[in-house]
């Protein structure tokens, strides 16, 4: 950080009439330095990850990575490592597309299904084709590479939105062709229909079997390396100065030289065939593909890692991918893990009204919510009908938790008719209005308002949100997408950007 | 290809003028649909350059609040009013909760990035959806709720009144809700219609869409005319969304997106910004879309739809009515 | 390539630019009306005219923004109508923006870097694997970014290298402006009004600049610019243009005094009054 003129000659002798006092461009230097220092700990960090060369950087993640297979066990790894890496290496394609290149592609994720199908056709006993990886790999990340370029230099020319939904209709267009048309091909469905196609084979490269989930998630370590290294690569050479330029100012690029149809193209084919060969991976290693797999779900989650990690950073696609890969992980319903669960969604509350300064607000804050929290409870309890505070929290966990929830949080019995069946309904569209009331206040209004909307955070949560996780899951994207944007729309590692007219 | 394209033409052969008849208007109801919340698209788009994913789930919520008046009034067997104020509760909550929706929406999604990159506020638009989606999902448990509507207005478990032929047309019966559905699509149109360029909120709203800097330097709270642009964009998506739940019947959370997604796409069609072309265009990928079902098949016409409007796109992206856009350098 | 250097045969024989009946309408509105306008090497030409007279819209013709409607435009020869704008850019011609159309999030070096866009090659294979040939054409981008942000004296060098463009104050971002157009390497520069918006000892620098990027950069300059005394200080040659016509071309002192000129800049009554 440039914090003062490096050469000495720079700053203008005082009276200098060629340098104008306001908005002197040194000045404004010095102000990002200065709004870029931080204090404690955090700067001590960022220093040095700001210090650390690209290379160490590469070598911590690979380090950190292939200790998990040591610490997790098969089905763990499976879930938090393969589908962590398999998403970051997703994310890594997508960001190509819209970080570098700015271009909105809401098709993304039909390359990554024909990547998937590709290998299902050609690795299976579907049409009886058995070859190995190294044919079909190339073969996937070309045929995804062709369908980017045959959409890309469709709707090269359009212009942001309309670009944005035609890459959505292809989507919708690849999973209706996957899903119901199911074209007859040799007397087989194409794609299987909803029902897919499975047992396919694992990869396979010269006559070596991947087969173990261990195999798998080192040979991912490997990729995800390399593709981040290659794309890190270039965007520092020539072609990534292009592709920032046209995100700037596509005119202004064009003029100065940049072939920016070429470069739009080039991003898409680029994005594709990432997105080809994660298809491959992914196929083996689920040994089946279901045209479920390729929906707009997938596509808000990789959204949600780009943005969460700063659109156009590489190092934070690969932590946004960590950070949303497991704490999705954790909220889908094959993972039973009440208490880390309960945990994380306390710990991340905890955590973002920590960030609130000066600290002695965040305590006061939560100690406000805890003590609201018992009195509203012992005040529904002693006013109203027991059925009202006798429910049990339903992501269980251990025994003394269990009661402590149970003591603070207002829990009605379930049942299914009385005076509770919209109870829940309520609670939601309650809590909605309370955030967005906290958000539209403002100063020590804004700090009242927070403790009964924490409290209603966890009501909702033990009383709906544990009962479905998977939906919350997708729930908190969604909500996460929009906070991020009116909040810090540079995500975690992003460089903010600025504009000025 | 070839084996397609004989399909269809035997299948027009065999369904002859009436099936074609038949199929013109399903094509038109649907397409009125269509039309209501391409007008949304069209209207949020003209005024902040926005494309707002959100809109069909707005619908959806139109939908589920009708339903939910519907529930509250003792489900379509014996509701505790007749069958005309019943109807026009329905319209009215529906239409005035997706109203307050769609105002909220843009106060806490959108505006805080009225300055910001242009991606930006289109992705927050694809969250707030998302986030709509699956808090309806959350809320309906997933399930589908079913308005029932051919038993409404029905005494001792008969069918009700709603599906009962005006008139007919080549054999083929036209029936009250179809009425019903077109009927206050027209209304609904003309009234914003006179709205926009009969009153002074009109002519705000269109000030605005032309140069928002401009418009608020002359004297326009266009903070007020986008929120106004917002409550009314929404209120037509929530009738349209009790409309379909008394036509169509089956309201679940995912309903929105590709009604949005066709929707909008009637916007692009007819070019974006364009009111009546918006009305036009609307009612045009109905047709398409009822003729698809109806010639080449029900589990092809979501693609031959989706290919017909991105060869539209491409080939004219200003659209039927659209002028082109200049970008002065 | 190496500094575009003047030949000395052509400069009497043929221009560097032509434009021969140059049309272009926007919806009914002509705004380039048969224009005729040639610039030959080596040399500083002015277009002058009111607001709306069409001077930017010739900039855009000539760059590829928009097609003319008819007419011939040609650099060194060859013809630039229908080609896209990037490589109009190759061929030679670059421009500034009257609006500043700086890469605001780039640094001011980066910004320089990028334009070297179509002068270089080394395409995504050999920056994956960063061979050495991909590494001295990086140097090479480099250093020459360096070079032509040494014209401006002081003013865009040393730590300024890397700050994003949005940092910089308005005269530095037309500075930058035109940094960023130099380093396409072209034969002919186009400003559009380089000197809006600066303050009398700025603008006394830009004029200086001019000359100089001519004299010691040996480009062919084609300046738009409303300020009379940067025109009177820096033309070989002024054109004045009204409504798309071409109403006056010659020596700046003919020019101004030109009553079809003043006429277009005060209005009619003045030339008659006068
Ligand atoms: N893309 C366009 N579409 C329609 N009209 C245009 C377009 N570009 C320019 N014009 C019109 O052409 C005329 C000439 O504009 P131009 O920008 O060339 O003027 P100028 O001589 O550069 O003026 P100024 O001195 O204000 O920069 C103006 O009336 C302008 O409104
Ligand atoms: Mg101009």
């Amino acid at each position: 950080m440039s914090e003062a003129p490096g050469t000495p000659g720079v700053t203008p002798p005082p009276g200098d009439p060629t340098e104008s006092r306001i908005g002197v461009d040194s000045w404004v230097a010095q102000a990002e330095g200065r709004r870029a220092r931080r204090r404690g700990p955090a700067r001590l960090l960022a220093r040095g990850w700001e210090w650390s060369p690209d290379p160490v950087k590469l070598l911590l993640f690979v380090g950190l990575a292939s200790t998990l297979p040591f610490w997790l066990n098969e089905g763990d790894l499976f879930n938090f490592g393969l589908f962590t890496l398999l998403y970051v290496a997703l994310a890594l394609g997508l960001n190509v597309v819209v970080g570098f290149a700015g271009l909105l592609d809401l098709g993304y994720v039909a390359f990554f299904g024909i990547g998937a199908y590709t290998y299902a056709l050609l690795s299976s006993s579907h049409y009886g084709i058995h070859w190995p990886a190294e044919a079909t790999i190339p073969i996937s990340m070309a045929v995804a590479a062709l369908a980017g370029l045959i959409l890309g230099s469709a709707s090269r020319r359009l212009l942001g939105d309309y670009l944005a939904i035609v890459t959505l209709f292809f989507l919708q267009a690849f999973a209706a062709f996957t899903n119901t048309a199911n074209p007859t091909v040799h007397g087989v469905g194409l794609t299987g229909g909803p029902n897919g196609i499975a047992n396919l084979d694992p990869l396979t490269f010269f006559g070596y079997k991947l087969n173990s989930t261990k195999q798998q998630y080192f040979f991912l370590v490997i990729v995800v390396a390399v593709v981040a290294a290659a794309l890190h690569f270039i965007n520092q050479s020539r072609t990534g100065r292009a592709f920032r330029a046209l995100r700037e100012d596509p005119l202004a690029a064009e003029v100065m030289s940049i072939p920016v149809n070429r470069l739009k193209l080039l991003a898409f084919v680029l994005g594709a065939a990432i997105a080809g060969l994660c298809g491959t991976i992914f196929a083996a290693s689920f040994t089946a593909v279901t045209a479920g797999s390729f929906g707009v779900p997938l596509l808000i989650l990789l959204y949600a890692i780009i943005i969460l990690g700063g659109l156009g950073s590489i190092a934070g696609v690969i932590l946004g991918g960590f950070v949303i890969n497991i704490s999705s992980q954790f909220l889908a319903p094959q993972n039973d893990h009440p208490d880390v669960k309960r945990w994380l969604f306390y710990g991340t509350i905890v955590l973002i009204v920590a960030l609130m300064k000066p600290w002695y607000r965040a305590v006061l804050v939560l100690a406000a919510t805890i003590a609201f929290g018992y009195a509203v409870h012992a005040i529904v309890s002693a006013t109203t009908v027991a059925t009202w505070t006798t429910g049990a929290p339903v992501a269980a966990g251990s025994r003394s938790i269990r009661d402590g929830i149970q003591g603070w949080v207002v829990m009605p019995h379930a049942t299914a008719t009385g005076p509770h069946v919209n109870f829940n309904t309520c609670l939601y569209i309650g809590l909605v209005v309370a955030a967005v009331t906290v958000r539209s206040l403002s100063g020590w209004w804004r700090l009242a308002a927070l403790v009964p909307t924490l409290y209603l955070t966890a009501m909702v949560w033990e009383n709906i949100l544990a009962q479905n996780p998977s939906v919350t899951a997708l729930i908190l994207f969604g909500a996460m997408l929009i906070a991020l944007m009116t909040v810090r729309p540079q995500g975690l590692l992003g460089t903010a950007r600025v504009e000025i007219v | 290809m070839h084996l397609l394209l004989f399909n269809i033409i035997d299948q027009i052969r065999s369904l002859g003028w009436g099936g074609a008849f038949e199929l013109l208007r399903n094509g038109i109801v649907l397409g009125s649909l269509y039309s209501l919340i391409a007008l949304g698209y069209t209207m949020i788009y003209g005024i902040l350059k926005l494309l707002n994913f959100a809109h069909g789930d707005v619908y959806m919520v139109g939908a589920f609040l009708g339903f939910g008046v519907l529930t509250a009034f003792g489900g379509a067997l014996n509701p505790g009013i007749g069958l005309v104020p019943l109807i026009i509760i329905m319209f009215a909550v529906a239409m005035l909760g997706s109203g307050v929706l769609g105002v909220g929406i843009e106060r806490f999604a959108y505006r805080p990035l009225r300055n910001a990159p242009r991606i930006a506020p289109l992705i927050a638009a694809l969250g707030v959806s998302f986030f709509l989606e699956n808090s309806a999902q959350l809320m309906t448990n997933g399930f589908q709720y079913n308005y029932d509507a051919f038993q409404l207005g029905g005494k001792n478990g008969n069918f009700g009144p709603l599906f009962d032929p005006v008139f007919t047309v080549a054999g083929n019966p036209v029936t009250v809700v179809q009425v019903l559905v077109v009927g206050s699509a027209v209304t609904l149109m003309a009234a914003l219609i006179f709205l926009v360029s009969r009153t002074r909120l009109g002519k705000a709203m269109r000030a605005t869409a032309f140069d928002q800097e401009a418009a608020s330097m002359m004297g326009i709270d266009t903070d007020r005319v986008i929120s106004s642009t917002f409550f009314i964009a929404s209120v037509l998506a929530g009738a349209a969304g009790v409309m379909y739940g008394l036509y169509i019947g089956t309201t679940f959370y995912f309903m929105g997106f590709l009604a949005g997604l066709k929707a909008f796409t009637a916007a692009v069609v007819g070019g974006i910004g364009s009111i009546v072309g918006a009305m036009v265009a609307g009612v045009l990928v109905g047709l398409i879309e009822s003729y698809a079902i109806g010639y080449v098949g029900g589990q092809w016409s979501d693609i031959v739809v989706f290919g017909i409007l991105i060869l539209f796109m491409i080939v004219r992206p200003t659209g039927l009515f659209g002028a082109q856009a200049i970008q002065k350098v | 390539m190496a500094e575009p250097q003047p030949s000395p045969e052509s400069t009497q024989t043929k221009p560097l630019l032509e434009l021969e009946g140059v049309w272009k309408s926007f919806g009914g509105l002509v705004v380039i009306d048969n224009l005729d306008l040639a610039v030959n090497e080596n040399e500083i030409v002015s277009v002058i005219g009111p607001n709306g007279a069409g001077k930017t819209t010739l900039f855009n013709l000539i760059t590829g923004i928009y097609p003319p409607d008819s007419g011939a435009i040609r650099l060194d020869g060859e013809s630039l109508v229908g080609l896209p704008p990037h490589k109009i850019a190759r061929r030679g011609a670059a421009r500034t923006f009257q609006t500043l159309r700086l890469f605001l999030n780039m640094t001011v070096i980066e910004n320089v870097m990028a334009s070297q866009y179509g002068q270089t090659k080394v395409g995504i294979a050999r920056a994956m694997l960063r061979t050495p040939g991909m590494r001295r054409e990086e140097r090479e981008i480099r250093a020459r970014a360096e070079e032509k942000l040494a014209f401006f004296g002081e003013r865009l060098m040393g730590y300024r290298w890397d700050q994003p463009a949005y940092s910089l104050s308005y005269a530095n971002r037309r500075r930058l402006e035109i940094a960023r157009a130099m380093a396409t390497e072209p034969r002919i520069l186009l400003l559009d009004e380089p000197a809006a918006g600066m303050n009398p000892s700025e603008t006394h620098e830009i004029t200086e600049l001019i000359g100089k990027l001519r004299d010691d950069g040996g480009y062919t300059i084609l300046v738009i610019e409303h300020d009379m005394h940067v025109v009177e200080g820096i033309s070989d040659r002024v054109v004045a243009l009204d409504h798309g016509v071409k109403i006056a071309e010659g020596t700046f002192e003919a020019v101004a005094t030109n009553p079809r000129v003043v006429e277009a800049y005060l209005g009619t009554s003045a030339a008659v009054t006068k």
